[in-house]
């Protein structure tokens, strides 16, 4: 008992301090690929920081919804965060829900920030929560064959036994439908948080932005919240897809040596994944809304052969 | 014994690059730009060079690794270069206007790779162990799949280039079939099938040309009208 709880707090310290740095190392890596100096990549801690001292402005129409809002994002992205493995091959609550539980508390946090934007009565909040939806109701089916399609071969859908699972095969991560899943997952990472082909984190051009449409009417404490709480997300779909098929140095026991590979792999494959997102943020140009669902529908189709190559190769 | 000599790992990376052959297959119909299109059909047919090369290393048929080069020469670099420059030649929208919009046109090839598999499913009985004589039998299922797709493309395409790059990958997956189930057809065949190939595209690139010169488009529905 006391072992989990201590791993909890471990992961939990991890998961809210490491977050805000990945974000940060994305920004300055896209930075120097566009040959600007950019921000250092701490800066998303100072941003927090600022956010957290400073007063709030609310709304006049706002009600209660406005203040549950960002508590609800924090809150759930952080419990996501202990169910999903980070260096331990046990994540700390996997016995309190699997896959789907992850799945479905994201889309309990979404749902919020959809019902906060709405709330606060600005047009924006109305346009970029319905964007959110269509392309979160998109980006949820695929999201699921890719993580069925690894569950299947663990058969068992609860985190941790899927990642015992990955670690006993070693050449498993060359099967073709673990490569056909990791794109589908991959796909559904960009399209959840926000990067570019879907969405432009770094603008506030009202005709393409869609997380930034949501978050306007927030200020002070509430969007540091909802800014960790996002950042928060982004790291644990970036674990679930580097721990699920690549789980290389997962710490098996608790003990010094092995936690301490298993937080030198986690980062180097985290920094490899951001390298990998910074890539196609940089290539690419962000698509017109209309065609998100060309992009979303080729990661279903992806998910959806994956499973059947399951069955079949 | 290195790693790369086990047929276990052969079986493997055959496996992987027919997949990535299907990906890229699904990507050419929701791709809608022309150039591009013919970038990928070059990719394809490179992993497919590389995939026969793999088979002729593992099953020791020498004759296959000139059909690898063959591939290679003609359609990874000769017909895509041919194509991008009477791309060039003929100044046509570079956009594709498919039938069928694009997320359903790929929702459709889903479904096709489907068909695809079940059809394969029957064809393939398992035998003792792993010979090398099985290498890549599952290969099958995505050169059908290839095929149907390539069928699909033909159909849900307007302009007569976009047809002919259609062709062209159907005919991808036939040579996919041929070296995965016979491991290399007798070297003449494949040599015929190439020329033939390559003329098919020289002729039909002339033709297009004169499509689009007599009806100043290339949609294939105006061929309907007669013109004296």
């Amino acid at each position: 008992m006391s072992k989990m709880l201590g791993a909890s707090v471990f992961q939990l310290v991890l998961l809210l301090c490491i977050s805000p740095l990945i974000s940060g190392i994305i920004k300055t890596l896209k930075a120097r690929l566009q040959t600007r100096r950019g921000p250092g990549i701490f800066q998303p801690y100072r941003d927090l920081n600022k956010l957290l001292r400073k007063q709030m402005v609310i709304p006049e129409t706002a009600s209660w919804i406005f203040a549950a809002a960002p508590i609800m994002v924090f809150a759930t992205s952080v419990l996501v965060g202990l169910l999903v493995p980070m260096i331990t091959a046990d994540a700390p609550l996997s016995l309190f829900g699997g896959v789907l539980a992850v799945i479905y508390l994201l889309g309990l946090g979404r749902f919020f920030l959809a019902l906060g934007a709405l709330d606060a009565g600005s047009s924006f909040g109305g346009l970029g929560s319905s964007r959110e939806m269509t392309i979160s109701a998109l980006a949820e089916p695929a999201m699921m064959l890719a993580i069925f399609t690894v569950a299947l071969s663990a058969s068992s859908t609860n985190l941790s036994e899927v990642v015992r699972g990955a670690i006993g095969q070693s050449w498993r991560f060359l099967a073709p439908s673990q490569m056909l899943a990791f794109a589908a997952l991959f796909i559904v990472l960009i399209a959840e948080t926000g990067r570019i082909p879907v969405d432009n984190p770094a603008t506030h051009l009202e005709l393409t932005m869609i997380h930034e449409a949501m978050i306007l009417e927030y200020s002070g404490p509430y969007l540091a919240l909802i800014e960790w709480g996002a950042a928060v997300k982004q790291l644990i779909l970036m674990t679930l897809l580097i721990n699920i098929f690549y789980p290389f140095g997962l710490s098996l026991q608790w003990n010094a040596a092995s936690l301490a590979i298993g937080c030198g792999s986690y980062l180097l494959k985290l920094v490899i994944l951001a390298v990998l997102i910074v890539l196609v943020e940089t290539t690419n140009a962000k698509m017109r809304l209309f065609r998100v669902p060309e992009l979303l529908s080729v990661a279903f189709v992806l998910g959806a052969l994956a499973l059947i190559s399951t069955f079949l190769f | 014994m290195y790693f790369y000599q086990d047929p276990q790992f052969g079986e493997r990376m055959i496996t992987l690059m027919a997949a990535l052959v299907l990906v890229l297959q699904i990507a050419m119909v929701g791709q809608r730009w022309l150039v591009t299109n013919i970038r990928v059909f070059a990719a394809q047919s490179f992993l497919l060079a590389c995939i026969a090369n793999t088979i002729a290393y593992y099953n020791h048929a020498p004759h296959i690794y000139i059909a690898a080069a063959l591939t290679l020469l003609v359609k990874v670099v000769f017909v895509p270069i041919l194509m991008e420059r009477l791309v060039a030649k003929i100044e046509i929208r570079q956009e594709i206007e498919p039938l069928i919009n694009v997320p359903v046109s790929i929702l459709i090839a889903g479904g096709l790779t489907m068909v695809g598999y079940v059809v394969a499913e029957s064809f393939y009985h398992p035998k003792e162990g792993t010979s090398p004589a099985t290498l890549g039998h599952n290969t099958l299922a995505v050169a059908i799949s290839l095929f149907l797709i390539g069928f699909f493309m033909m159909i849900n395409r307007r302009k007569a280039l976009t047809q002919v790059l259609a062709l062209l990958s159907l005919e991808n997956g036939l040579f996919l079939a041929a070296i995965s189930l016979t491991y290399g057809m007798p070297l003449i065949v494949e040599l015929g099938v190439f020329f033939d190939l390559l003329v098919a595209t020289m002729v039909l690139g002339i033709l297009v040309y004169r499509i689009r010169e007599t009806f100043d488009s290339m949609d294939v529905s105006q061929l309907r009208r007669l013109r004296g």
